[in-house]
């Protein structure tokens, strides 16, 4: 019972660390521009279906390194052109401009590349499973969570040590400050929103190779990064990081006694923590409130 | 009384005398333009929709994305009763807009301190939990294939009998009843003192607080009265289709309803309803001509907060004030 | 005897501390200026006596009761009422409408569905006599979005007044005008004053707005309780001359 409940937990760690490095990038977008990103899951299939067109060329890796900073160029011409139009204005706007462009993305997949699921190959190497105990994780699940570890790392040092990265945390707190300080915060947040999609587009690859890729792929990933966020506490990176692996491990631990109801715990825990600290679990008062 | 004779109330007199004009006498005049019957049943309801949401958004600027949630459980409701219950088309309704009104009631105590961006954020999460359960509870909602079959049953109506289920246009009147007893209280309520409050809150919610208005008591009351609204609509929806779906509580449901609203003018009490109808057919005819409507639908909703923010009526409005 | 007593209060923003121990006790009738140079902690002050923060230290009595504790919409309830140094009002309504709202509220009628015919002209009345009170009556219908910072600020003096306060808090009313509109809203403020027999503390920079109208005034620096007295007194106070024109006085 135990190995199960082990197996389960371990993972849900792993399932934790993809919606991490989704939600993280939605974060960071929140955070500093308060716009809720719905076009996030747009941006993760792009990520993807431009790795799947890379990979004759480039191979695997080449393909996993180029796709992401391709997908944030595309996402930091978007940022250019129409999302920095309605910064300032109502939320209600940059939430239906998002909006609409999660559509255009999705549908423009479709155009592109087609309607069906295209395979994604990765190398046999990773494809192996570790053991014959730990069947289920496989080389792949094991490397997606180092890639995921080693970005968010990667993420932080960039926060905490470069200069851009400490602008972008000053601005999540205090933007007319940072501004008034003499920052281009027009620059800052293009190259925050470039970061954010960034992780989207990794995150699509990775999703690709262990899922294949589809381009309703997206969609599916964007309430649990939403939920992650939420129960983590809005403006707040760490508890982006601990609410994803939360609702990961939660739902794998389900998995286990209801597994019907894997996916519902999610929606119960975020229900939990709105009545018992809406704020969220690292969530200042008054943020974004 | 004499309010009655200056221009700006003979204006919107005459607007309103035209607006029930054309609705009273749509069956008639939609085929001249390549319409049907139902299409304008279908139009009406979803208008119903776009002003419940807007109740709240353009007259209390409470950006609630989630709405749709409300819409569904009030189909789900309707649709129950008439497939387990009873055949009776009131008894439907009735269950559909309480079973949403309520639900939305609890909710909304929940979220109500929350502001802005995060109150949307969690709206939409929490509209997604009743979807998620359509979705899953498939033993009770259908699950995927969505609950049927049921259908709307004729009314008795002691002299003589309405059969709402085959007569198209009998059915058109008798939405179009629902719709003017749902706009009729809406409008009520906008005109109130409540609804003024309604207003200061949309226009300076701090001001409004040093006035000594209970700010987060009021948008609650707010938010349950559009959810009532809208699970009416939602149990109409579902006479509408016969069918219940629960892709009607998706968030896309619900942003659809957001930019109804918003196209048609979130400041006007019927800026929605003209949103809706350009919203339908746009989408009706989009859908017809190319599988990849969506991406049209997208650029509609760039296009409309780029260029038209104010919604059409909006920008009338602004036109003739300057 | 005193309508309001603010006992001892503090505040603190982690180590800044705006407010540093201060004490006021305001008569029924008064009219109390608090001046002081830039950063000096009146408008958090204000806020501490309106519930807009809670105090870190200390009480505040009004009308002998202890309303520290009470929400912003509470204390309007038992008689406050205040305008802002950014001028807060509902600015796609027009003044008539503005008005109306505050008469409603102020009347206990925010929850009704709907009004009698006696009730809406009751309200009607009321809202006139506000009207003709500040001058506005050219400009009633009119946006108060579209109307002169004057005129903005009057209205919002007007509807803290259609609240039936006895007490009425004025942050910088004369704040970004020029002389006529300055002297427009001094002439109003003293109306008010006078007719309405209002108790009214008020946060100025302007001197002569100051001299003109107040019975006493309270003198702030960086938080600290620096003067009281009558305006002969504190024009004479040579430490109040100091802090605001510098040692050089």
């Amino acid at each position: 019972m135990t190995q199960l409940l082990l197996f389960n937990i371990t993972n849900g760690l792993i399932i934790g660390a993809f919606y991490v490095l989704m939600a993280i990038g939605l974060s960071l977008i929140l955070n500093l521009s308060n716009v809720i990103n719905f076009a996030h899951g747009g941006f993760l299939v792009v990520g993807g279906y431009i790795a799947y067109t890379l990979e004759p060329y480039l191979g695997f890796w080449g393909a996993l390194i180029a796709s992401p900073f391709l997908t944030a160029i595309i996402g930091l011409a978007v940022e250019k052109t129409l999302i920095s139009r309605v910064y300032g204005r109502d939320p209600l706007y940059s939430l239906l401009l998002t909006f609409g462009l999660a559509f255009i993305l999705e549908d423009g997949t479709r155009v592109i590349w087609g309607a069906n699921g295209k395979p994604f190959t990765i190398p046999a190497a990773l494809a192996q499973p570790l053991s014959n105990q730990f069947f289920f994780i496989t080389s792949y699940r094991l490397f997606m969570v180092v890639v995921v570890v080693v970005t968010i790392v990667l993420l932080f040092m960039l926060l905490r040590y470069t200069r851009a990265g400490i602008r972008i945390r000053a601005g999540t707190l205090d933007l007319e400050t940072v501004s008034a300080l003499g920052v281009n915060v027009r620059a800052l947040r293009s190259l925050n929103f470039a970061v954010g999609i960034f992780l989207a587009g990794l995150s699509g690859v990775l999703a690709g190779g262990q899922l294949g890729l589809e381009p309703t792929m997206g969609a599916g990933l964007l309430m649990p990064s939403f939920i992650a966020i939420i129960v983590g506490g809005v403006g707040s990176l760490t508890g982006t990081l601990v609410g994803g692996l939360l609702i990961g491990v939660a739902s794998g631990v389900t998995a286990v006694f209801f597994p019907a109801a894997s996916e519902a715990i999610m929606y119960v825990l975020m229900a939990a923590v709105l009545m018992v600290r809406p704020r969220g679990l690292f969530g200042e008062e008054g943020m974004l409130t | 009384m004499s309010k009655l004779f200056k221009p700006d109330s003979r204006r919107k007199l005459a607007a309103l005398v035209a607006i029930w004009t054309a609705l009273v006498l749509a069956p008639f005049w939609m085929p001249l333009l390549g319409g049907y019957t139902a299409l304008g049943t279908r139009v009406l309801v979803l208008g119903l929709a776009a002003m419940s949401v807007n109740f709240l958004l353009g007259f209390t600027g409470v950006l609630s994305f989630g709405h749709a949630a409300w819409f569904g459980i009030g189909a789900y409701g309707c649709g129950m009763i008439l497939k387990f219950v009873a055949l009776s088309t009131p008894l439907g309704i009735l269950a559909g807009t309480l079973a949403g009104g309520l639900a939305g009631a609890v909710l909304g105590a929940l979220i109500v301190r929350r502001r802005g961006v995060y109150f949307a954020m969690v709206t939409i999460a929490f509209g997604q939990v009743f979807y998620y359960i359509a979705f899953q509870w498939s033993s009770v909602t259908g699950g995927d294939d969505g609950l049927r079959p049921f259908y709307r049953q004729p009314l008795h109506l002691g002299i003589a009998t309405l059969d709402i289920l085959n007569d198209a246009t009998a059915f058109y009147y008798f939405v179009l009843v629902c719709f003017a007893l749902a706009s009729a209280a809406m409008a009520f309520i906008l005109r109130s003192p409540f609804g003024r409050t309604m207003l200061a809150i949309r226009e300076n919610e701090r001001r409004a607080r040093f006035l000594g208005i209970p700010v987060e008591l009021h948008i609650w009351i707010a938010f349950t009265l559009s959810c009532f609204f809208m699970a009416y609509a939602g149990s109409l929806y579902a006479l509408v289709n016969n069918f219940a779906d629960p892709r009607g509580l998706h968030y896309s449901q619900s942003g659809d309803f957001v930019m109804m609203a918003v196209m048609g003018g979130m400041r006007s009490f019927w800026g929605p309803l003209l949103g809706a109808i350009l919203f339908v057919v746009f989408q009706d005819y989009v859908s017809s001509v190319t599988i990849n409507w969506q991406i049209f639908i997208g650029f509609l909703f760039v296009l409309v907060v780029l260029f038209f923010p104010r919604g059409i009526l909006g920008a009338i409005r602004h036109r003739v004030a300057s | 005897m005193s309508l309001l007593q603010v006992k001892n209060v503090s505040k603190h923003f982690g180590s800044l501390i705006a407010v540093n121990n201060i004490s006021m006790t305001v008569k029924p009738g008064e009219l109390r200026a608090i001046i002081g140079p830039n950063g000096a902690g009146k408008t958090t002050f204000f806020n501490l006596i309106t519930g807009f923060f809670r105090p870190t230290a200390g009480r505040i009595i009004f009308e002998g009761r202890d309303v520290t504790e009470l929400s912003p919409a509470r204390r309007v309830w038992c008689g406050m009422a205040r305008t802002f140094q950014v001028t807060e009002v509902f600015p796609e309504l027009t003044v008539r409408e503005n008005l109306r709202i505050a008469v409603e509220v102020a009347s206990g009628m925010r929850l009704r569905p709907w009004l009698s015919q006696i009730d809406d002209e009751k309200i009607r009345g009321r809202v006139r006599e506000l009207i003709d009170m500040s001058g506005l009556a050219a400009k009633a219908d009119r946006q108060v979005g579209e109307l002169s910072h004057g005129d903005q600020r009057a209205t919002e003096i007007m509807m803290a007044l259609a609240l039936n306060p006895r007490l009425l808090l004025l942050d910088e009313p004369t704040a970004g005008m020029g002389d006529q509109e300055t002297y427009e809203i001094t002439q109003l403020i003293r109306r008010l004053h006078k007719d309405g027999k209002l108790t009214i503390v008020l946060i100025e920079h302007d001197m002569r707005v100051v001299f003109h109208l107040a019975d006493r005034i309270m003198v702030l620096d960086q938080g600290k309780f620096l003067a009281e007295g009558t305006p002969p007194e504190i024009a004479a106070n040579k430490a109040v001359q100091t802090a605001y024109l510098g040692q050089a006085a």
